[in-house]
């Protein structure tokens, strides 16, 4: 059947059934490739993207569940040319080694930092501790997490799209 | 469409404008290295690959450097099969050290080539040239110069790679040797980096493979010959299903959408024959000292066997490492295009050119027509499935005549990825005289680790039979010169499926050797660190140790003890090194390191910290010193990870811990803070960075813990457990405080009737009198609003779900349903003339409703609970004859039910309508006020409530009284007391009620799921009047709460929290699991309720909460604040996890209650049902 979904601000339509996972349809339909399968068991975070602010994990979201509700992923937040200030600061630190943890790790920056200003170490270390990265990336990523915290930037993704 | 493809080298060979440097291999391949273009752009071959370690970004300053042009202008190629040199599996770290020096020289002899074209184009010679960012110009003039591409163009310029090639000296680098972001981050940060995962061709399938029961192990006269079925029939219905494909062992399936080929995964019926059972590898020692081996001696010096005579006290240690996990965060994936004339695969493979040999052997196909395009995927660090789900593609899109993606699940990657093997080594020694070394026998054991490729095995291409390789020698000659010495490895075949994993045998043959010297430093009454440098002679190895020390602020001490503790907090400090020794023994070293480990124990809960880790390295010359530090940091992390954590856990048969929660892997909470030392050394060769700082990490830790403790542990990983075990053995046995509840006697195997099956019990009840046949009553016989007002019965007796059908149409039938009489069918309720109940006058099905009698007068089974309907309005059941008269009629006809011993005997059964069938009326009180006694009507008569809340006595009636209500079983769940003897924490109000019911949920008790999500859904069309109804009459049958729920509520959830630390204690398998496995969502912020308020925790029996862990909730029904729904676990957590986990969530969400009784038995019976 067909549904309807608000992805990146945009209103789009899918044919699917309602208990689709949101992540095969981001990434099959959509082409929206920044979510990862880690797990499927919401455990690990690779397939996370922000449902309105907060950050979900898509392998474990039926389509159903999202009537009205705006969808962001990694792609909606900035591109190569004008990347998220998160993002940025991601990039700046070097924090990947294979990436593939990268895509959760920075949609979960950007929820704890719309919840939170200035968050402590501890809550940095709270908000990323359901991603898991195996390359031992933490350091670069906490590193990035706090640049981006302390540039406190606007932020100027697709939040209060309707 | 993403489809990446690399031009071939005839491309470049043959293009006019463009300069090649290529070389010829020893199987007479010509090989490029370097291609510069007429636009100045490089493009640079290497066939190792980028495993997520920065190596593109490493090997492209290399290049830059050696030809002087901009970095930017450097694109690596890097493992296609069509493009890059053969330089075989990317392993050992050795990629900067070896093949990257082919490169450098093909960097130099295009360099030298084009400064020559410079010179004469400019008319001057070559030395009084300079070249900066790919122009070339003389030293002392600006205005004349020739750029590389003008010098390129048109010329068609063919040199083959000059090792004799001057290259650079460091001391004019400018790009190597200085930090360089990595190249890919910015399209990785941004979702627009192209992943193996990521790949989309035109017309392209989704495909899952299905794997044996013997996960993890490839080896044995089963392995591709334990396949006895596979039932295509079950997956017929699958939306866009394209192939069932099964060859030996080999099971695939291929649909159009990706959701359906885990659904046709999820559902085929696939047998296997029994498997034979595997050695305990969760006691790795015991099964690795059993597995047959080959002794094979690496060296022997001086006597050790008359030193050891002069010795007082010799010191027997035998080291033990646990099979571990790669644990790629992304399970592997590839996409493959198969024609009839050749192969095309997208793969994450450590090894293109291996794998093309294997892909050929596997097809029948030439290696000529099989490409390999090699594709960035999740880090692997060593190998991990890649190469098995490249072949899986392979075999599948040559069934499907389509290009087939395959994406292995968590399970399969978990269970079948090729271990890092366990190890088992035996020092033996002691001090001589003086107190130095006297002797040191070293003996280790290290199980294989070839791993074909696994398709190639199960398909029966080649046999399931165990290689021996050699690989238990790295770093296995202890660096410290011990006169007598004599160290022994024994090859052996593998026992789990194994390949090398970062360190590979190096890293646990250090554990000993650096574990060792510290035990003789400790008896010798020497520090550590001073005795160490007494027998530590390469002058590298010396300098770093020395740096190390100083950096970490080293306080010489003789014994353990030396940073005291705090509380039942302990502290440590410990030193290791080595060199990471790799390739065929002797080997080749690469970089070395040396940690200063400091740790905080706590002696009473055995948990451990690493605290903090100054590592340092000499890595000769530092291509990118960011890279390097990133190696460091990223070994240091999951070397720590592994010491302190991992292990897999097995079954009688197979590998057992299939994803995060079985397999914890270290979190952000506890990453120490680690200090980087680098040794300058720019003049010496690179050398591998990518293992080195991961080798001395097991000593490290283990040395601080014995500082901190005076306990000395040589087994891994150290959990709390086995931590606890030697600091603070708990008393044997200890007796269990809280009272056992046994399970409460129930009807049979439990599980009652639920909701509504009219279920034909023809069979064991007597006869009554047939009602005539009718025609089925004409459409227009009943008006709007009866129909209506049918519709609104139908959703309060929530028929349909029971009878809804097993295609989903309405009111069919066919649902088998568990009782404890035996499995009923739900019959076929549409208004059929013969499957249905298009006969039946309105006589007919009042009687049935009311008295469980079936038109033709054989007694229904009382799973129809004609108990309460028998209390509905007569006009309720004339409005539900109504409607259900319009639905469309199914001609389905469903199994007939048959009921087992004794209730298929008529004797035993008769009578049962006069003893339980009562025919009081609803409860009426008008002093109560209409909604409480339309909620009485609807509770008690159509709602049906009774039926599943209510416990069945042993001839399955209701039980009465006080227990009415009082909490029963439905199709394997417990249905929750809904009166006063509920066990929720929080007493259960109107307004729950009302919540629950409506919304599906209820802020201080947690979410519909099992039948009772069903009941909710079918309770939508009710107006809310008549839901507050309901939950006006429910909440009077409850107790007044005493406390405002608010606080109720809070003083749960604050319990919990407060049990957390001891039921941690007790259940610490159960408490890891919830934290890998359930914790991301079920946490403080989450929108779900606590689970110290979910009713599944308390209740007395673990069957709920099971089933949700089991199936979990895969679409929650009515109003969601959480979007996720609750994955299904019965396919990933085995059933002793499980009831680990439940125990655990039992004592820290319910603390008040008593522990389980038979967890593990519940678990089994669900998951077997």
């Amino acid at each position: 059947m067909t549904v309807e979904l608000l992805v990146n601000g945009e209103r789009v339509e899918v044919e699917a059934s309602p208990q689709t996972p949101l992540l095969y349809v981001l990434r099959n339909d959509l082409a929206l490739n920044g979510p990862k399968y880690g797990c499927g068991l919401g455990e690990c975070g690779a397939c996370a993207v922000l449902v309105a602010d907060r950050a979900v994990r898509s392998c474990a979201v039926p389509l159903s569940a999202l009537k009205g509700r705006p969808v962001t992923t990694l792609e909606g937040l900035g591109t190569r040319e004008r990347p998220h200030p998160v993002q940025s600061a991601f990039i700046a630190r070097n924090a990947a080694q294979c990436g593939y943890c990268l895509n959760g790790m920075i949609i979960a920056t950007v929820a704890l930092l719309r919840r939170t200003n200035n968050p402590s170490e501890s809550e940095i270390r709270e908000a990323l501790r359901h991603h898991l990265c195996r390359c031992g990336t933490h350091l670069e990523i906490l590193d990035a997490v706090r640049a981006a915290a302390r540039a406190g930037s606007p932020d100027e993704t697709h939040r209060d799209h309707p | 469409m993403k489809q990446p493809r690399e031009k071939p080298i005839s491309a470049y060979l043959g293009d006019a404008d463009m300069l090649t440097v290529t070389r010829v291999s020893d199987t007479g391949r010509e090989e490029l290295f370097v291609a510069i273009g007429a636009d100045g752009k490089v493009r640079a071959f290497n066939g190792h690959v980028d495993l997520g370690t920065g190596i593109r970004t490493a090997l492209a300053q290399i290049v830059a450097e050696e030809l002087d042009v901009p970095f930017q202008a450097v694109e690596m190629v890097l493992g296609a099969t069509e493009a890059a040199p053969n330089q075989g599996p990317t392993i050992a770290s050795e990629t900067i050290q070896v093949t990257a020096i082919p490169l450098r020289q093909a960097a130099a002899t295009a360099r030298a080539h084009l400064v020559r074209l410079a010179a004469e184009q400019l008319d001057c010679v070559p030395d009084d040239l300079l070249v900066e960012d790919g122009v070339v110009r003389p030293r002392a003039e600006s205005n004349r110069f020739a750029r590389y591409g003008d010098l390129i163009a048109g010329r068609g310029i063919r040199l083959r790679l000059d090792a004799g090639a001057a290259l650079k000296a460091s001391s004019a680098y400018r790009v190597v040797g200085r930090a360089q972001p990595r190249i890919d981050l910015p399209e990785k940060a941004t979702g627009a980096f192209t992943y193996v995962h990521d790949v989309r061709l035109p017309g392209m399938l989704h495909g899952r493979v299905i794997r044996p029961p013997y996960a993890g192990f490839d080896h044995g006269p089963h392995v591709g010959a334990s396949l006895a079925g596979v039932d295509e029939g079950s997956v017929a219905d699958v939306p866009g299903l394209v192939c069932v494909v099964t060859i030996g062992d080999f099971v695939g399936v291929v649909a159009t959408r990706e959701e359906n080929a885990i659904l046709a995964m999820q559902k085929l019926k696939v047998t296997w024959r029994d498997i034979p059972a595997i050695p305990d590898l969760n006691r790795p020692e015991e099964a690795i000292r059993d597995n047959p081996a080959t002794p094979r001696k690496l060296a022997d010096r001086g006597d050790v066997e008359r030193a050891l005579k002069g010795v007082g006290d010799i010191m027997n240690r035998s080291y033990v490492w646990p099979f571990q996990m790669h644990g790629s965060i992304g399970p592997s994936c590839a996409v493959a295009d198969w024609r009839p004339d050749g192969l095309t695969v997208w793969s994450g493979t450590q090894n293109p050119f291996p794998m093309r040999s294997d892909l050929s052997r596997l097809m029948d196909m030439p290696e000529d027509l099989i490409v390999v395009e090699r594709l960035e995927a999740a880090g692997c660090y060593g190998r991990n499935c890649a190469d098995d789900v490249t072949a899986d593609a392979a075999l599948l899109s040559r069934a499907a005549g389509k290009p087939v993606r395959v994406q292995l699940t968590r399970e399969q990657e978990h269970g079948w990825e090729p271990k890092g093997a366990g190890q088992v080594i035996d020092v033996r020694g002691g001090l001589d005289l003086e107190g130095g070394p006297a002797a040191y026998e070293f003996e280790t054991r290290y199980p294989s680790n070839l791993a074909p490729t696994l398709p190639l095995i199960l398909t029966g291409k080649i046999p399931p039979v165990a290689g021996v390789a050699q690989m238990g020698d790295r770093t296995a000659i202890p660096p410290y010169a011990y006169a007598n010495m004599r160290v022994t490895v024994h090859d052996m075949p593998p026992i789990a499926r194994a390949s090398w994993f970062r360190g590979v045998s190096a890293m646990p043959n250090s554990f000993a050797h650096e574990s060792f010297i510290d035990e003789l430093a400790t008896a010798a009454g020497v520090d550590p660190i001073e005795y160490r440098l007494r027998y530590l002679h390469d002058p590298r190895a010396v300098d770093l140790v020395r740096a190390v020390a100083e950096r970490a602020n080293w306080q010489p001490h003789t014994g353990p003890f030396s940073h005291g503790g705090d509380g039942d907090i302990l502290y440590g400090r410990g030193f290791a090194y080595a060199v990471y020794v790799h390739g065929t023994f002797p080997g080749t070293a690469a970089a070395w390191s040396a940690w200063v480990a400091d740790v905080a124990v706590n002696r009473k809960t055995g948990e451990i910290a690493v605290t903090r880790v100054v590592c340092g390295q000499d890595t000769g010359q530092v291509v990118n010193p960011d890279g390097v530090r990133h190696q460091i940091h990223g070994n240091v992390i999951q070397s720590t990870s592994r010491v302190l954590k991992e292990e897999v856990n097995f079954s009688a048969d197979a590998v057992q811990s299939l994803e995060w929660g079985a397999y914890p892997i270290l979190r952000f909470p506890e990453v120490p803070q680690v200090d980087v030392l680098m040794v300058p050394r720019p003049d010496e060769p690179p050398l591998g960075a990518g293992e080195s700082a991961s080798v001395p990490s097991a000593a490290a830790i283990t040395n601080a813990i014995f500082d901190a403790t005076g306990v000395r542990f040589r087994e891994l990983p150290l959990t709390p457990e086995r931590v606890r075990a030697a600091l603070n053995p708990l008393p044997p046995a200890p007796t269990q405080e809280k009272p056992k509840f046994a399970r409460r006697r129930v009807a049979g195997p439990l599980v009652g009737a639920f909701a509504g099956a009219l279920a034909l019990g023809a069979a064991v009840l007597p006869w009554r009198a047939p009602i005539a046949p009718v025609e089925r009553p004409a459409s227009d016989m009943f008006s709007a609003a009866a129909i209506e007002r049918g519709r609104l019965a139908a959703a309060a007796g929530a028929c349909n779900v029971c009878h809804i059908g097993n295609d989903g149409l309405a009111f069919a039938g066919g649902r088998a349903l568990e009782t404890p009489f035996g499995v009923v069918h739900a019959p076929n309720i549409t208004p059929h003339p013969e499957a249905g109940i298009g006969a039946w006058s309105y006589p007919a099905f009042e009687r049935a409703m009311r008295q469980g009698v079936s038109r033709d007068g054989s007694h229904l089974y009382p799973a129809h609970p004609y108990t309460s309907f028998a209390k509905a309005s007569e006009s309720d059941l004339q409005a539900l004859y109504a409607y259900l008269m319009q639905q469309p009629a199914s001609p389905r006809k469903v199994p007939q039910t048959e009921l087992r011993f004794p209730f298929n005997v008529r004797p035993l059964m008769a009578g049962w309508n006069a003893l339980y069938l009562s025919s009081s009326p609803v409860p009426k009180d008008a002093s109560r006020g209409a909604a409480w006694n339309r909620g009485a009507e609807l509770v008690e008569g159509l709602g049906h409530c009774s039926a599943c809340h209510s416990e069945r006595n042993i001839l399955g009636a209701e039980v009465k009284g006080d227990r009415h209500l009082g909490g029963g079983y439905a199709d394997g769940w417990h249905a929750p007391a809904l009166t006063a003897l509920s066990a929720s924490p929080v007493g259960w109000t109107e307004d729950a009620f009302y919540d629950y019911l409506r919304k599906g949920r209820a802020a201080d008790h947690g979410p519909a799921a099992g039948p009772m999500a069903h009941v909710v859904e079918s309770l939508a069309p009710l107006p809310d009047s008549d839901i507050r109804a309901m939950a006006t009459y429910l909440a009077s049958l409850n107790d007044k709460p005493a406390t405002d729920p608010r606080s109720a509520s809070a003083g749960a959830i604050e319990a919990a929290s407060a049990a957390e630390p001891a039921a941690r204690m007790r259940f610490p398998v159960g408490a890891r699991l919830f934290e890998g496995a359930c914790a991301s969502c079920h946490n403080d912020t989450a929108p779900v309720a606590s689970l110290a308020l979910n009713s599944n925790v308390h209740t007395e029996t673990p069957d709920n909460l099971i089933q949700t862990i089991l199936h979990g909730i895969p679409e929650p029904v009515g109003e969601r604040e959480e979007v996720m729904a609750m994955p299904a676990f019965g396919a990933s957590l085995s059933h002793q996890a499980i009831a680990e986990l439940s125990d655990y969530m039992r004592a820290r969400f319910a603390p008040q209650k008593p522990d389980w009784a038979d967890t593990a038995g519940t678990v089994r019976r669900l998951a077997t049902k």
